[in-house]
Formats: structure tokens, sequence, C-alpha cells
């Protein structure tokens, strides 16, 4: 097991720079998930970690050594691809222990790997078939086994759920993270899927157009956004923004008038974006008044659209709301619901 | 209702079908079945589906009037070693191709293609004075190095690229990570995978060599060296007429390799042609 650094690193195909100099540490045994939506550079950072992208310039390390221009082999990686990439024309069997052969392991040592492997991921009676005689999660967790089999000081993981149906993802979600716990190998996990990120991390990078937005634990990116990105991107439905005005302690806007206690009475008119979580919205509270434009009834809870003068917001409720299209209602936003972001820098404003 | 509409159209396609195999399939059974009749039936009108008297004796002329069975493994080991070679020769070149970024790749690769539009007539003198400097006229190397070198191995090329092309590049990532070099990757996951773009490449060649027509009758002069279709034209009287009936089971006898691999290969002669995104 190892650390993995990344210190300004840059990416550049030509002229086009693609990552803006990133830095990321995971600690020994951390399980990292870098997250953002599509072509904002994560799988490319994660080639990069792997040795399949070169690096422009900046350091990468994994333990104490620099591996910048090592070979992927040499790094001492194991990386579980979106599509699986198993070998075709291979057993699971072979499959798995292909990389203990290429390093020179005697069979009796590849055999016990594997059966190892085999165990831990409950894939014993499967070693003799090939990967199209497989299903999809069965797969995957073959594409797991040969990366667990080597033993490797890091995991890679590029978007290894991304074409499993729902209900798998999320059995396989539960399988990751337990082989993680198990194994304790640092982990680089890339996903766009941020309920993934959630519920895997013990920290969430989020990316942004080749930058990162904002490291930290799960909740603490669910509970104190660092910008506006990070806000809207981290938590499903999206945090509602509103255009207003902070003064005197209180948030307004057409059709809302909150109070802040975050920002003291008396203080000058200021031009801010509030940013509130569906699930923090509350019905029958105070400072906002709005029409409700659709119910979605989900079971477990109710989506609710609300017209606002300027624009729309959406509320998740746990109770059935009776509501229906045309009906006015007074909404409320529970304590510390508030987030206040600077419309021109897009950054968290306390 | 529905049922009797697709049997009709079924049978009417079945019919167009047969229709269509005639022109495919006479040749063929004029040819088999007139290396056993006399010669005077051979041209009669209309001709007969069968022959009225079968004189198999043609068959045993062939191998006394020309050295037949040392001519015919002239060709057979001709047309393996060319297989084989334009096997080796187009796998590299179309994985590097596929593969292998290179300043001027593409250029490169145009070129070769190019070789493609070059008619054998063409370069047929200066090969001849070529192969005659090096001392190889009358020899079975120019017949074994211009497929190898030449137009078929540029098409076969052309063929295992556009399959290496298609192959997905996470494998190759995944045996880097795994630990192997560019060689034993081609070696160990990309030539494996590409059994059906090989099978294609080596149908094509073997008939390609088991056909050529123009190297031999350029570059071999002696009967003990010719190939089959070079020896084909061998069957003659002593005034030059041909003897019709010795020439067409010489014919047959040629043919037969060709129909069997093709018999035998047809299910990888198709699947090679779908991979590769080619129509015959």
């Amino acid at each position: 097991m190892a650390n993995v650094t990344l210190s300004q690193i840059k990416k550049q195909y030509g002229n086009t720079p693609v990552i803006h100099g990133v830095d990321i540490e995971a600690a020994d045994g951390e399980f990292v998930v870098l997250v953002g939506p599509s072509g904002c550079g994560k799988s490319t950072l994660l080639r990069m970690i792997a040795g399949l992208e070169t690096i422009s310039s900046g350091t990468l390390k994994i333990g104490d050594r620099i591996v910048n221009d090592l070979d992927p082999k040499d790094r001492d990686i194991a990386m579980v691809f979106q599509n699986y990439a198993l070998y075709p024309h291979m057993t699971v069997e072979t499959n798995m222990g292909f990389s203990l052969e290429h390093r020179g392991g005697t069979k009796t040592e590849i055999a016990e790997r594997v059966k190892w492997a085999a165990e831990i991921l409950d894939l014993s009676n499967l070693l003799k078939r090939y990967p199209r005689q497989l299903s999809g999660g069965q797969r995957q967790r073959v594409a797991m086994g040969r990366a667990i089999v080597r033993d490797p000081q890091v995991f890679l993981f590029d978007e290894p759920l991304s074409n499993l149906d729902a209900k798998l993802r999320v059995a396989m979600r539960a399988e990751i993270k337990n082989l993680h716990r198990k194994l304790k190998t640092t982990t680089i996990y890339v996903t766009h899927d941020q309920v993934e990120a959630m519920t895997m991390a013990d920290k969430i990078v989020v990316m942004n157009a080749g930058e990162v937005s904002q490291v930290g634990a799960p909740l603490d990116l669910y509970d104190r956004p660092a910008n506006r990105f990070v806000a809207g991107f981290i938590g499903s439905p999206s945090m509602n923004f509103i255009d207003g005005v902070v003064e005197n302690g209180r948030f307004t806007a057409p059709g809302i008038d909150l109070e802040t206690p975050s920002f003291t009475a008396g203080e000058t008119s200021r031009q801010l974006i509030c940013g509130i979580r569906p699930e923090h919205l509350v019905i029958g509270g105070e400072g906002i008044s709005a029409e409700v434009s659709l119910v979605e009834p989900m079971g477990s809870e109710t989506q609710v659209t609300f017209s606002l003068p300027e624009g729309t917001i959406v509320g998740v409720f746990r109770d059935r709301i009776a509501a229906k299209p045309g009906d006015i209602l007074t909404l409320g936003v529970q304590t510390d619901g508030c987030h206040f972001f600077d419309p021109l820098t897009d950054l968290r404003v306390e | 209702m529905k049922t009797d509409m697709s049997i009709r159209m079924r049978t009417m396609l079945y019919g167009l079908m047969c229709v269509l195999l005639i022109p495919f399939v006479f040749p063929t059974w004029w040819m088999v079945t007139s290396s056993v009749k006399p010669i005077s039936d051979i041209f009669a009108f209309p001709p007969d589906l069968l022959p009225r008297t079968y004189d198999w004796s043609t068959y045993q002329r062939v191998f006394e009037l020309q050295p037949f069975a040392q001519q015919y493994w002239n060709s057979g080991y001709i047309a393996l070693l060319v297989t084989a070679g334009t096997m080796i020769v187009s796998s590299l070149a179309g994985y590097a191709f596929a593969r292998i970024r290179f300043p001027g790749a593409d250029a490169i690769f145009m070129v070769v293609l190019l070789g493609l539009l070059i008619p054998a007539e063409v370069t047929i003198v200066p090969l001849f004075q070529m192969f005659n400097q090096w001392g190889m006229i009358n020899t079975h190397w120019p017949l074994i190095l211009v497929p190898v070198f030449g137009a078929p191995s540029v098409f076969s090329t052309f063929i295992m690229r556009q399959f290496f092309i298609a192959l997905p590049i996470e494998l190759e990532e995944a045996a880097r990570v795994d630990g192997l070099g560019r060689f034993t990757i081609f070696r160990k996951i990309a030539l494996p995978l590409a059994k059906p773009a090989l099978s294609a490449v080596a149908i094509f060649t073997f008939l390609h060599s088991w056909n050529l027509f123009l190297e031999p009758i350029v570059f071999i002069s002696t009967p003990q060296m010719f190939t089959l279709p070079q020896a084909l034209t061998q069957f003659t009287d002593a005034y030059g007429g041909a003897m019709w009936n010795i020439q067409l089971a010489a014919a047959t006898l040629t043919a037969l390799p060709v129909l069997i691999v093709f018999i035998v290969a047809q299910k990888q002669f198709v699947e090679g042609l779908a991979h590769t995104g080619l129509k015959g």
C-alpha cells in the first residue's frame, strides 16, 4: 500500500491544456473518488496516474517514488476499466493470472493467488468460463479479481459501474466498498455519478474543466460546498440557486424574503446568489411564496416544482403532498439551509 | 395468410438464387464433366449435362504429359510459404499502422496503399531485371517474394489494419498495466484476437498465389519448375492445338484444393471480411 501524491499535474494535447495544475493527495489506504461532469479531465487524470497518458508537467509520486516516466507495469498499480477489458480469448482463470504469469510468478503461486481472489469475489465456480459466457456483474467482478490478484499498491477504477443496470450498480458499489475494507489498498475511483462518489468515498475530489473545484469528505462537500459548481453538482436533485440581495440580515428576491442568520443586521446591501437544497425547503414555513407547477410523487418522497416570479425552484418532501399545480404555497428553509455564493466569483460567501 | 406470403416469397427468392447460380456453377460443371468426355463430345451443341461415355484415362495422361505431381508440389509449397509470409508481414505492418503513432504514418500508409493501384504488368519488367541481377530467374524466389512484399500483402495489411483499429484499445492498455511490452501485447493479445481477419488474409493469399499466372510465365522457364496455372497451358498436341479433355482434367485437379479450401473455410472467409468492414 502507498499514498499517491499529485503536485501541479498538467496535461496538454498540442497547445490545448486539459488539466491545469492539479494537486491531490490520496493517503495510504484511502478511497478517493474523482467526480465531475463528462469532459472535466477526471479519466485523463486517472490514466496519467496509471501511466497510460504522459504527464506534461508536475510530479506524480506513488509512495516515495516519482513515477512520471515509469511504464504502467513498473508503477505497481492495477486498473479496472469501464468496459472491463477482459481478454476475450482467455478463461476467467487465465485472465486473472495473466499479469502474475508475466511477472514471473510460479504456477503454484499463480494458482493460489487466483484461488484467493476468486474466493473473495465469489468467482470460484466461474474460473473455467470465458468472458462472453458471463453476465455484466460477473465480468465486473472478474475485472476486479484481475486487479486484486497482484496485490498492487494502488487500485485505479475508471467508471467501472457505468455499464451496469441501476440495481446491479448498487450491489457492486457495496461490493467494491467491502473489498476496499478487506484489502485496505489505496484506491482512486473515477465516476460522473455523484451518488457513487458520496456513498463510496473517504475523500471526494470534484473536478471541473481540468481543475479541482473542491476536495473533502463527502458530507463536507454537501454541507459546505466551496463554490457554486460543487454546490450544484453534489446533491440530487440539484441545489436551487436564486439571485437576490442581502441586506440587514435578510435575503430578498422577487417572491422571497428570508432571514439570514449568517449575515449580521446592518450589513450594507450586497448582491448574492442563495443556494437552497431541495430537501431543505419546508412547506408552511415563512419566506418564500410560490406557485406549484408540477408534483411528482416518488413513493418514498414527493418532488415538487414551484414557479417564482423569476425562475423555478424544486423541493423534495418526505411527506405526501396534497397540493396540485396552480396552488400557492408558502415555504421556509431549514436552519442553515441557505448557502450564499458571490455572483462574480461563484465562490462561497460565509 | 401471412405464412402463405412468406412461403411464396421464400420460394421466389430461392428460385431467383438458383437462376443467379447458373453462370457461376455451369462453367465448373462443364469443366468437370468435359474432363471425362471424348474430345468430340466436348463442344457438342446443345451441351450434354452428363457425359455419354466416361473416359478416365485423361487424368492419367495429365501425369504422363507433364511432371504434374512436381508442379502440384511447386504450387502447393509456394502458396503455403506465401500465405505464411504474408500473414506475418501484413499482421505486423497492419498492427503498426493501426496502433503505433510515428511521424508520417498516414502518409506512408497512403503510399503503401498506392501499391494496389499499380497493375502487375507495369512492374513486371523492372522486377524481371531485378531478379535477373540477383540470379533468381527460373527459381521460385520471385513467386514467393513478389506476393509477400507486393500488392497481395498490401491488401492484407489493409485488412489487418482495419481489424486492429476496431480492436478495443482498453485490451491493450489492460495488458500494459498487466506488465506486457508492445511486442508481447501484439503476440499474446492482438494476434490471437485477430484470427478472423488472419483467416481471411490466409484464404485470399493462398488463392492469389495458387492462381498466379503472369509472374510464373515471366520468371520460370523449365517444366520441372512450373506452377499449375502455367502447366495448364502446356497440354497441347504437336501442332500447338489444345488437348481439351486433358487440359480440363488438369484444370479440375488444379481447382480441387481451392474448392476444398473455400468449402472448409467459407465461414472464416465471410467472418473475416465482415470484421474488417470490407465488402467482397
